[in-house]
């Protein structure tokens, strides 16, 4: 049990780390801040430690049940704020990210965490890429989908000249918009090679390129709303509150792929 | 004498009324003429974009307040709507309104220092132009020494957040970092200019200057390290732009929704801020509905700025308080003022009656020797010192109307008051 030890562990510096963000946007003080951003480094350094562990133990990349899947997701997220937090100096979105992130960890280590045999046909060098990929696609959608969440509140506290009810800490509307325009343009190609390198993995295992499953399916829904996404913003211009809410819809398609058809619907891929 | 101030403020008027009501600098000159004409007495005009006010003299408060509502309500519509939204102030009220205002303590954002200098301004051109005469220069002299002192004697203008840097704060906000964003200026207003020194701490790219007078652009353009460029180029400047200062004295608003709407077409709806400081505006109010587009009006900003301001109650208190001394002295001095015949008078009446009952007494005391004359008159006029100075005391002490009819009946007797009463209305 000392991979559940170590998880705990990085859950328990997430949750500190969540908490110096929070005060930090309540007392201002940068020294929380700061605070802040080491304790999430060391969990994600801890976190990325129990994913190697239970790689050894388990002796398949983990990424195959709802455990796993919710772990590592969480992981990409702490990965990508901290990537996002060097590149725009956003500190003050830690305060939204950070909780999300550590009350994935907790769903994930409420799921069942036992290590099974894998089935059959998830044993293959094409699960750590496609899964991988796709993984690292969806966490980068759902920061895109915080990311709006927070320019739709500020925007209309702007618009309806209520600004003084929004912290003066959050990033600007420009930074938020700009982070979006990145979100989906590094989501899509990651999007597009989970989807390339599932449908290589399906000819090998099903003999099919493509066979119209439903996670197939909204996966190509979710390929096709941002494909339009991107192209809208290059072509006419979309940004700011549309393209915020596109973002939301868009990843609730991701959401439908990533759990509804697993929970709901069912198909070739309900693994989790 | 008496004060009278009509007027309306952004405490009891919305800004749409306020810009109706607008008295721009030629304007306050024809409508000081017409008070004149209709038989005011001294008056000043001052209004800003949070306030308009007329300040008049009369002997008559009622008739003086009607004159002041009669030129207003001739100028911008009925009476009867006006009503709504004015106040009328006379005397020790209008005295302490006007120190309040000429400190910043009735402005929006409490303690800030701009009217001072336009409560200046609209003294100097009245009295420029003949209207403000002794009484009038009295009280706003004093206003302005009033509103040194709150300056000095409080915090409540040390560092207000003024509405540039609440402009600059919300730039921030929309945009971040300002360091190569565009801005374009209309107008050649001050407030403009102030506006912009703050955006420049912040390093913005070009500074556009455009005016309907481009002359007046280009003049400005050179002061300020900009571009200046014609007024109908105001389409396509609004591509180029990230951000609008606008200050012009136009009456009606210059940039529309129409024109906006397809410059953000054209700028791919890229985010556009409007800070629109000018009354009455400049942007059409509906400009805000826009995708991306951001309008502050200068009421906005003023409200903003003012949420911002915390800890001031205690200040605001102190800084009443000096006014409040400050009303009581004034009203004080001024009856001081008035009473000055009066003590004259009476020091004039005693000393005559001293002088004629000592020349009777010397002449029963024949031969007298220079040292005894010089001791009677001294004597003489110890008395009448010792007897006269616990009156003047109490008229120095409580100037009221009462005492002084007192006091004057007292040592003047009634043949002497109805001299003296004539000789005050007269004045």
């Amino acid at each position: 049990m000392n991979i559940a030890w170590v998880l705990y562990t990085a859950l328990g510096l997430y949750l500190v780390s969540a908490f110096c963000y929070l005060g930090s946007l309540r007392a201002g003080r940068t020294g929380f801040e700061t605070a802040g951003r080491y304790f999430l480094v060391l969990g994600f350094l801890v976190h990325l430690f129990a994913l190697v562990l239970r790689y050894f133990i388990a002796g398949y990349t983990p990424i195959t049940n709802l455990h796993e899947s919710l772990s590592f997701f969480a992981l990409c997220m702490a990965g990508f704020f901290i990537f996002l937090r060097h590149a725009y100096k956003v500190e003050s979105l830690g305060a939204l990210f950070v909780p999300v992130l550590a009350l994935m960890l907790v769903a994930a280590l409420a799921a069942p965490a036992a290590i099974r045999p894998l089935p059959p046909v998830l044993r293959s060098y094409w699960l750590p890429i496609h899964t991988v990929f796709a993984f690292i696609g969806n966490a980068v959608f759902f920061s895109g989908f915080l990311v709006s969440i927070v320019y739709l509140f500020i925007e209309r506290a702007i618009k309806k000249k209520r600004i003084r009810d929004v912290s003066g800490r959050f990033p600007s509307l420009e930074t938020l918009d700009r982070i979006n325009y990145k979100c989906m343009s590094y989501g899509f190609p990651l999007l597009t090679i989970g989807i390339i390198t599932g449908s290589i993995w399906a000819e090998m295992a099903w003999g099919s390129y493509w066979s119209w499953d439903p996670k197939e399916t909204w996966s190509l829904i979710t390929w096709l709303m941002y494909a339009i996404l991107i192209h809208n913003r290059l072509a006419i211009g979309w940004r700011g509150r549309k393209t915020a809410y596109m973002m939301i819809a868009a990843f609730v398609s991701v959401v439908v792929t990533f759990i509804g058809v697993n929970l709901f619907i069912g198909g070739l891929h309900a693994y989790i | 004498m008496h004060l009278i101030v009509l007027g309306l403020n952004h405490n009891t008027a919305p800004l749409d009324i306020r810009e109706k009501l607008f008295i721009s600098d030629e304007a306050a000159a024809g409508l000081l003429g017409e008070l004149k004409a209709a038989g005011a007495g001294e008056a000043a005009v001052i209004s800003t974009c949070n306030r308009t006010e007329v300040y008049v003299t009369g002997a008559d408060r009622a008739a003086s307040g009607r004159t002041v509502m009669d030129a207003l309500a001739g100028r911008f519509g009925s009476a009867d709507s006006l009503f709504a939204y004015t106040y009328l102030l006379s005397d020790e009220e209008a005295y302490r309104h006007l120190f309040l205002v000429a400190s910043g303590l009735d402005s929006m954002v409490i303690g800030e220092p701009q009217i001072l200098g336009q409560v200046k301004d609209a003294y100097r051109s009245a009295s420029g132009s003949g209207a403000a005469g002794p009484f009038l220069d009295k009280v706003f002299n004093r206003a302005f020494q009033v509103a040194k002192r709150v300056r000095t004697e409080t915090r409540i203008g040390y560092n207000p957040v003024s509405i540039s840097a609440m402009a600059v704060e919300l730039a921030r906000k929309i945009f971040g970092d300002l360091q190569r964003k565009q801005i374009l200026v209309v107008g050649a207003g001050e407030m403009c200019e102030i506006a912009l020194k703050h955006f420049r701490k912040e390093g913005l790219g070009e500074v556009l200057v455009t005016n309907r007078t481009f002359g007046a652009a280009q003049q400005l353009a050179e002061q300020i390290i900009g571009t200046a460029h014609p007024f109908e180029a105001m389409a396509d400047l609004l591509v180029r732009v990230d951000m609008v200062l606008s200050s012009t004295g136009s009456e009606r608003p210059i940039i529309d929704k129409p024109t906006v709407m397809d410059a953000m077409k054209k700028r791919k709806r890229r985010p556009l801020f409007f800070i629109d400081i000018a009354v009455p505006r400049d942007v059409e109010p509906a400009v805000n509905d826009i995708g991306n587009v951001y309008l502050y009006d200068i009421d906005d900003l003023k409200e903003l700025s003012q949420a911002h301001l915390s800890n001031r109650i205690e200040e605001s208190r102190k800084a009443h308080a000096i006014v409040d001394e400050e009303v009581r002295k004034f009203s004080l001095w001024l009856g001081r003022l008035d009473m000055n015949p009066v003590i004259a008078r009476i020091r004039e009446r005693l000393d005559a009656i001293r002088d004629k009952e000592l020349k009777k007494t010397l002449q029963k005391l024949k031969g007298a020797d220079a040292e005894t004359v010089r001791q009677l008159d001294l004597l003489t006029r110890s008395i009448v010192n010792k007897i006269v100075h616990p009156h003047l005391a109490a008229l120095k002490e409580d100037g009221s109307p009462a005492v002084l009819e007192l006091i004057k009946q007292l040592l003047l007797g009634e043949e002497d008051e109805k001299e003296v009463g004539d000789r005050d209305e007269g004045e």
